[in-house]
């Protein structure tokens, strides 16, 4: 509360830093703008100082951090652009709306580059099924995703969505978009010209949305339900026009910089343009399309009203385009050489604040320390949890349910689709493609911060590379409870720090990223287990290397690759059988990057028939997987994998990093293994593609028949969300 | 008891957006003229027939109905319910 004011959250000291950099009190607008850029969501300066240890270099960036997307060269001309966005607390409380804006704003953030958008992923977390709520947000925010991306024309390729308590009252929505644009076309959110037009394009301003950044800095209380001017409404028809129009405005040359209004609305868009580009900027709030009657300038300068774009151009001819596109636009300003944000109504002065100041508040330190978790040890043996058991875990089935809701093939780029590899790999213009994977296990990252980030860039660049791709760049996706706790800022410290080791082993940029806090709700007081989402691109440079993750003919040789350790903590095994502590899987980016490497180059050799990684469920469910995808079993030998001392179910289903099943045509197994000698990865050649799924274990055979398998499988969702199971 | 005809109207609030209004609105009934129709909300609508006591009764069943399983949801929905007849 400030001079008197509920609606405002800054602390004394920025107060202070306010009044010290404008040399007077601000006036009840300006203190407004200032609420809301020093928010957590738009000054992210909580986790700023953390955020510096990511490695975001990398001979293939071309844009890095701190931009609206990270942009990477993907050869001859072509670049590609991808961005990742939690939108958590809206989702929570209208989760068709929340959703839908959330895919509006990511679409917008890749498109103000100036890229068009080729694909949209989704990773996804709720309360488990039984509670009638989670399967209402679970519904909704599908159906909203679904929805806004297939009106819009972007298939929605990849994505993950995991069940556990700790979500039930902070569901996540955690999405990503990707573009493509020539390189000679990018644009920037930069407004570096004085006296360029400023453009506001898009959808009319309303009340809508006033203050969201600043309730997603917040704890969701009981209230939130009726906190409406949070909620903004998708508009994915007058969002295809925006694309459509902006490409279109951005190939006439006049356009020298492009923002999305998302958080923060006009201000965020015009205070960082102007900063960014060394400039200030000037807005005549009488000049705009308004929606409702009576708006104050505090409410047009915050709204939300979603689907709108600020330009800075050069000449006012670009409006032909949005004519053309009947979309909305108005001059709402230009950019001036003064770095003040001006914000007047005709010629009636209203905010002056420096542009820097609203787009570059100061970072607050916050105290991290290390929890004292008490977790239960293994006692004895946990319950023995069987395969069929493991395949009905909500978090293991088919997701089907999910993406067949989902155009994923509309643009015709898509080559490998949802469920037939660990990636989606889409078609690039070079006869290259580009391969995506969202990965997090918040099951690890809680029993260990740190190897859950590391692990998550660990498992998404697996999986790139399990289909064909080199991973070429991660943008991550950090949520977690509130900061002002030092357990929870500590959590965010250590995964940040996990993320950027693993990156920096595996020499992988990080170009992007976001930061969700404050996951955690008021009535119980429990924070969402701490989720470093992470999305890994991957180069595919020929289309041969494209690589299915079902078994494709009987006879093939099933290979593993990596040693399976007895590491079965934040395992769906122990979630099943009650078990919260463990031995968590292990980190080893020199290992994992020795094991990406050989898969990668046995690819490319020719040899491998189709390839999965081993994540969560472990080996067993791997192949389980294989075969229920390809309509073929396999006979393995298990005790011919590599372990030391390991019981059954521990080989089957511990989660030991750094292990791939290859399998390869009969004729090219020699060629296969010898390449795989050289690459000192320890391998093994463990059964064969049959029909039925079969494991050799200590002279007995334990089978597991397809169908039955299958049916399990894939029966599990639709069996909640169909039958209406209680 | 005896069965009630009831009209349940979902519509977004008055202050939130409503794109498939305007779409109609913009697109169909000003492009073709009508330029005296000025503003179009759309919204859907569930007929019910509800056994009930009395008409209070069936719309308090209705009611109830409407937010256990979310057909509409509170935070940007607004509800109407109708009883025929009474």
């Amino acid at each position: 509360m400030v001079n008197g004011r509920e609606d405002v959250s800054l602390s004394e000291s920025e107060m202070g830093y306010i009044r010290n950099a404008m040399g007077r009190e601000p006036n009840p607008l300006e203190l407004g703008m200032l609420d809301i850029m020093f928010s957590e969501h738009c000054s992210y300066k909580s986790s700023r100082p953390i955020l510096k240890l990511l490695p975001g270099a990398g001979k293939r960036v071309v844009v890095g951090q701190g931009y609206d997307a990270g942009v990477m060269d993907v050869d001859d001309g072509w670049v590609v652009n991808i961005r990742m966005e939690s939108h958590n607390h809206p989702s929570a409380i209208e989760p068709y709306n929340g959703a839908a804006t959330g895919i509006g704003g990511i679409i917008r953030d890749v498109l103000c580059q100036g890229a068009r958008p080729i694909a949209l992923v989704d990773s996804l977390r709720f309360g488990p099924l039984k509670s009638a709520r989670s399967r209402w947000l679970f519904k909704y925010v599908v159906k909203g995703i679904g929805d806004y991306g297939n009106c819009t024309g972007i298939p929605t390729v990849a994505g993950e969505v995991e069940f556990d308590e700790s979500f039930e009252n902070n569901c996540l929505v955690n999405v990503a978009c990707i573009g493509l644009a020539r390189k000679e076309n990018l644009v920037l959110a930069k407004a570096s010209h004085p006296g360029d037009l400023l453009i506001l394009v898009g959808g009319s301003t309303g009340r809508d949305g006033i203050h969201g950044v600043t309730f997603a800095s917040k704890v969701l209380t009981d209230k939130s339900e009726e906190d409406r001017p949070s909620v903004q409404i998708g508009d994915p028809f007058t969002k295809k026009r925006i694309v459509e129009g902006t490409l279109k405005a951005i190939e006439t040359g006049y356009v020298r910089g492009l923002k999305d209004l998302g958080g923060g609305g006009l201000t965020c868009a015009a205070s960082e343009m102007a900063a960014k580009g060394g400039c200030g900027a000037e807005i005549d709030i009488s000049k705009m399309h308004l929606r409702e009657e009576g708006m104050t300038p505090y409410e047009i300068m915050l709204s939300e009203s979603q689907e709108r774009m600020l330009f800075a151009v050069k000449d006012i001819q670009v409006t032909e385009v949005f004519d053309r596109y009947e979309t909305p636009y108005a001059v709402v300003g230009k950019v001036t050489d003064s770095k003040y944000l001006v914000v007047k109504h005709g010629e009636k002065m209203l905010a002056r604040v420096p542009a820097e100041l609203l787009a570059d508040p100061p970072t607050v330190e916050r105290r991290a320390i290390k929890p004292l978790v008490k977790l239960e040890k293994t006692k004895g043996v946990p319950r023995k949890i069987g395969m069929l058991e493991i395949l009905s875990s909500q978090n293991i089935a088919s997701k089907e349910w999910v993406y067949r809701q989902y155009d994923h093939e509309v643009g015709v780029r898509t080559i490998t689709k949802p469920g037939d590899g660990d990636s989606a790999v889409m078609m690039l213009p070079n006869e290259k493609a580009l391969a995506i994977a969202a990965d997090c296990n918040s099951g690890h990252a809680y029993l260990d911060p740190y190897i859950g980030g590391s692990g998550a860039v660990a498992e998404s660049c697996r999986n790139v590379a399990a289909t064909g791709g080199e991973p070429l760049a991660i943008v991550d996706c950090c949520n977690f409870g509130d900061p002002e706790k030092p357990e929870l800022f500590w959590q965010f410290k250590e995964a940040v720090k996990g993320i950027a080791d693993m990156c920096t082993g595996l020499e992988v940029p990080c170009i992007g990223g976001n930061v969700s806090f404050y996951n955690e709700s008021s009535g119980t007081g429990k924070a969402v287990k701490p989720c470093p989402a992470v999305v890994a691109l991957g180069l595919v440079n020929s289309l041969d290397h494209i690589t299915p993750m079902q078994f494709q003919k009987v006879g093939d040789a099933v290979l593993i690759l990596g040693e399976t350790h007895r590491e079965l903590g934040g395992s769906e095994y122990y979630r099943l059988s009650g078990i919260d502590g463990g031995e968590i899987p292990k980190i080893d980016a020199s290992r994992e990057k020795r094991s990406i490497d050989a898969v990668l180059s046995a690819i490319k050799s020719g040899s491998v028939s189709s390839c999965h990684d081993c994540s969560r469920g472990g080996l067993g469910v791997a192949l389980a997987i294989m075969a229920i995808r390809g309509g073929l079993g396999a006979t393995i030998e298990l005790e011919k994998v590599p372990f030391k001392d390991l019981s059954f179910e521990e080989v089957l289903f511990s989660e030991t990093h750094s292990r791939f099943i290859l399998t390869s045509e009969e004729e090219n197994v020699k060629a296969l293994m010898g390449l795989l000698e050289t690459s000192s990865v320890p391998f093994a050649r463990i059964g064969k593609v049959s029909t039925t799924l079969t494991f050799r274990w200590q002279n007995e055979e334990h089978d597991f028949p397809i169908d039955r398998m299958t049916s399990v499988w894939e029966n599990v969702i639709p069996k909640y969300m169909e039958g209406g199971e209680k | 008891m005896r069965e009630y005809e009831i009209d349940v109207i979902i519509k977004n609030k008055p202050i939130v957006k409503d794109p498939e209004g305007e779409t109609i609105l913009k697109d169909l009934i000003h492009k073709q003229g009508y330029d005296t129709i000025t503003s179009a909300r759309a919204g859907k609508l569930i007929s019910l027939r509800v056994k009930a006591a009395n008409g209070e009764k069936a719309k308090k069943i209705t009611y109830d109905m409407c937010n256990e399983l979310r057909i509409y949801n509170p935070v940007v929905h607004t509800l109407d319910i109708k009883v025929k007849g009474e």
